[in-house]
């Protein structure tokens, strides 16, 4: 799947948070707590959500499940 | 009754009431969840859909996306002078069309007019492959929290007592247990005496209280000093947020009267 929208416990807007979360911890290799801090996710709902989405790492990509997905109509 | 802004940004704010009681406090804070009007998208015609995603789907996702609200410019569609048929005081139209390969933001959605621009333009809404593609024209209307979770304006909302800290120098060995033990870094050792360092901090979870083997602290809520926090989504200002809670309250406060009279 892609990331959801809102948090699925308290509704706080996850989508535009995930995009740069996958930048910074996934490509340069930064600590998630203290990008998720400097994000402003605060609770520990919205915090597991973002850590919990699954992404495929390839090279210098990073991928979601529905970009895999995609490929077979 | 005193109200203080501890911190206030434009989408958080942490609010000190004063002189007040917890009935008064949870009345806000459910009317701020529930009954602050907020506008988000409702219908949504596909023309052409030919990514991974459902139409359903991504009609949902579009529906999360927070739009900018201008209150003063737009009316419930139920209670517009149109009848409900949808015109410009109640109706806000976008249209969204996208080939890949690229992927769909809410940045994407192009209002009639600049003003309802997204506020947010970087929420991904679905992925397309080379050839796919998405076509469609969204409505938005205003709504409250308490008929679907998209128009909620607020999130994470709670409130605490104002927490009070005694400490009982006479009793206390300095032995440090509390000052390991406590989650927010509430207590320290200065000057080989224990002091609060950050009252506002503490949760109230007392386990200070519980680990002290001497009794020297006491932990308790000042049931007339609250402080309540909330995030928006920046679909309304915090500040604003607040207003429009306290006005629906005093709305309803007057139908009741009426209603007696």
């Amino acid at each position: 799947m892609i990331i959801p929208v809102r948090c699925f416990t308290c509704g706080k807007v996850l989508g535009s948070i995930f995009e740069e979360y996958k930048k910074r911890v996934y490509i340069d290799g930064e600590d998630a707590k203290k990008v998720l801090d400097e994000l402003g996710v605060r609770r520990y709902c919205c915090r597991r959500t973002i850590i919990s989405h699954p992404v495929f790492i390839k090279g210098n990509e990073v991928k979601e499940p529905i970009d895999e997905a995609a490929q077979y109509e | 009754m005193k109200i203080q802004f501890l911190e206030l940004k434009d989408d958080y704010a942490k609010v000190l009431f004063e002189e007040t009681s917890p009935y008064f406090v949870n009345a806000i804070r459910r009317t701020l969840m529930a009954d602050v009007p907020k506008l988000a998208i409702e219908n949504v015609t596909i023309y052409d859909n030919t990514s991974a995603l459902f139409d359903e789907i991504i009609a949902h996702r579009l529906g999360l996306i927070p739009l900018p609200t201008h209150l003063d410019l737009l009316n419930f569609r139920d209670e517009c002078s149109c009848g409900g048929k949808g015109c410009p005081n109640c109706v806000v139209h976008y249209t969204l069309s996208k080939e890949g390969e690229c992927t769909v933001y809410s940045g994407d959605l192009r209002p009639e007019d600049p003003m309802w621009a997204v506020v947010d333009k970087n929420i991904p809404i679905v992925r397309l492959l080379k050839n796919q593609r998405l076509i469609l024209e969204a409505e938005a209307e205003l709504g409250r929290g308490k008929e679907h979770a998209k128009w909620q304006v607020v999130n994470g909302i709670g409130y605490k007592y104002y927490p009070i800290i005694e400490i009982d120098m006479e009793k206390c060995n300095l032995c440090e247990d509390c000052v390991k033990i406590c989650p927010r870094d509430v207590l320290e050792i200065k000057r080989k005496k224990l002091v609060v360092k950050d009252e506002m901090a503490c949760n109230l979870c007392r386990s200070c209280v519980e680990t002290c083997k001497k009794d020297a602290i006491k932990v308790r809520g000042d049931e007339k000093r609250i402080i309540m926090q909330y995030e928006t989504d920046k679909s309304l200002s915090a500040k604003d947020a607040l207003m429009e809670a306290l006005k629906a309250l005093h709305h309803k406060y007057d139908e009741l009267e009426k209603a007696l009279e």
